[in-house]
């Protein structure tokens, strides 16, 4: 019988809101494209924390399961994100979001 | 339902902080994450005690969580999800903060170590060593190639102290956009998510121990996922691997392009010294079209076929 941590839900549940609101603001406030689509990264990392969580203390493996959904689609998002990135680059020779304002309409 | 029942019991009484502390606590993280963000007319010392004033802000909130769920720190494994935490955490934020991409890139790969510490605890096995293998092994790895590839100082920049020297430092990587706005909204995403956690969480709002139910401790943790996956979640298998199949048809679409860009570029140069038109150009569509025209789905003579004969 392994030692059990004596951590309670609410600190993974804090942990993992703290780290998606740190990728919110990083993805709001940073104007390179490739660290915008890392910051997404780390708001998936944060919500797989609060998955993982939930699921260890309902004691089954539904928040493990979603947990490998999001990284299959984090790793989807990354290979299409970081081609498209290379694309823009070679358009502009920037990775400026700015760049790209008059895709706004 | 046994552990809802009996958490329920023991802390549903305490609450975690006045609402005003949690409010304060969001506002001044919020505002050393403005200080700490790169910005034209802040120096290394502002940036560092905005980084101070956000550590703080944290520390206190880990103090109220150790405060409230009433434990002293004396497990091992309480103080192991405590250094997961932190480090998590502090890298985050260096993620957020840094004005260097690559370095920001370097410090996700620690969060996603720590990160995969905290699955370690949670009794994921699995999922730790899958992070670390994805996030840390090839989707990083991809991010560093593209930064590498695809940094170029462009336009005016700033000079900035990096490590000892002088770096040039382009205008999207040392200027922040937004940060009162940014932050504001992300702390307060925060504290409504803290809100939610701390004291609005109905029967989950109690102190209940991860981890301490027999069907994630007795039997192999990996086995009953791959159990469960392969029965109760057997659609959302296929409907997973199909779209990873899509990203990569998509990734291949993309990438052929750009080929079709140097193709053209290929074509245009060669278009230079084509005196004029091989064939007269008309309007019947069963006719070759004109050598040299640049559109990517214009028919054209292939020089290289006969080449290679």
């Amino acid at each position: 019988m392994p030692t059990l941590p004596e951590i309670g839900l609410q600190h993974y549940l804090f942990v993992g809101a703290a780290m998606f609101s740190l990728g919110l603001i990083g993805f709001l406030t940073r104007r390179n494209l490739i660290l915008m689509f890392l910051c997404t990264e780390m708001m998936l990392q944060g919500v797989a924390i609060t998955m993982c969580a939930f699921g260890a203390y309902h004691g089954n493996m539904a928040g493990q399961a979603f947990t490998i959904f999001i990284l299959t689609i984090a790793a989807a998002e990354a290979s299409l994100a970081l081609g498209l990135i290379v694309l823009l680059f070679k358009e502009r020779h920037n990775v400026d979001s700015h760049a790209w304002k008059q895709l706004r309409g | 339902m046994l552990g809802l029942s009996e958490s329920t019991a023991t802390g549903a009484a305490s609450p975690f902080a006045a609402p005003a502390l949690t409010v304060a606590l969001c506002v001044i993280a919020a505002v050393g994450t403005m200080i700490a963000l790169p910005g034209r007319s802040k120096t290394n010392a502002l940036r560092i005690a905005g980084a101070g004033m956000m550590g703080l802000a944290f520390l206190t909130i880990a103090i109220l969580l150790i405060v409230w769920a009433g434990k002293s720190l004396g497990s091992i494994s309480y103080a192991y999800f405590w250094l997961f935490a932190a480090v998590s955490l502090i890298c985050a934020a260096r993620v957020v903060t840094h004005r260097l991409p690559v370095y920001s890139a370097l410090y996700f790969v620690i969060t996603v170590f720590s990160t995969a510490g905290l699955f370690v605890l949670m009794w994921a096995e699995f999922l730790a060593a899958a992070l670390v293998i994805i996030y840390a092994g090839a989707i990083l790895v991809t991010y560093t190639f593209v930064i590498m590839l695809a940094s170029e100082a462009s336009g005016k920049g700033m000079i900035s102290k990096i490590a000892g020297g002088e770096a040039e430092l382009p205008d999207h990587d040392g200027v922040a956009r937004e940060p009162v706005v940014a932050c504001l909204t992300g702390f307060g995403v925060l504290g409504v998510l803290m809100f939610a956690i701390f004291d609005r969480a109905g029967g989950l709002n109690a102190y209940g121990s991860i981890g301490d139910s027999p069907a994630m401790t007795q039997t192999g943790s990996i086995q009953d996922l791959a159990v469960y996956l392969f029965s109760e979640q057997l659609v959302s298998m296929q409907v997973a691997g199909l779209i990873l199949t899509l990203a990569m048809v998509g990734a291949i679409m993309i990438a052929r392009k750009r080929v079709m860009f140097a193709d053209d570029e290929r074509l245009a140069y060669e278009a230079e010294t084509v005196v004029g038109p091989s064939t007269p150009p008309d309007d019947n569509p069963h006719s070759i079209t004109v050598s040299g025209e640049s559109g990517p789905r214009a028919k054209r003579p292939e020089p290289e076929l006969a080449s290679l004969d």
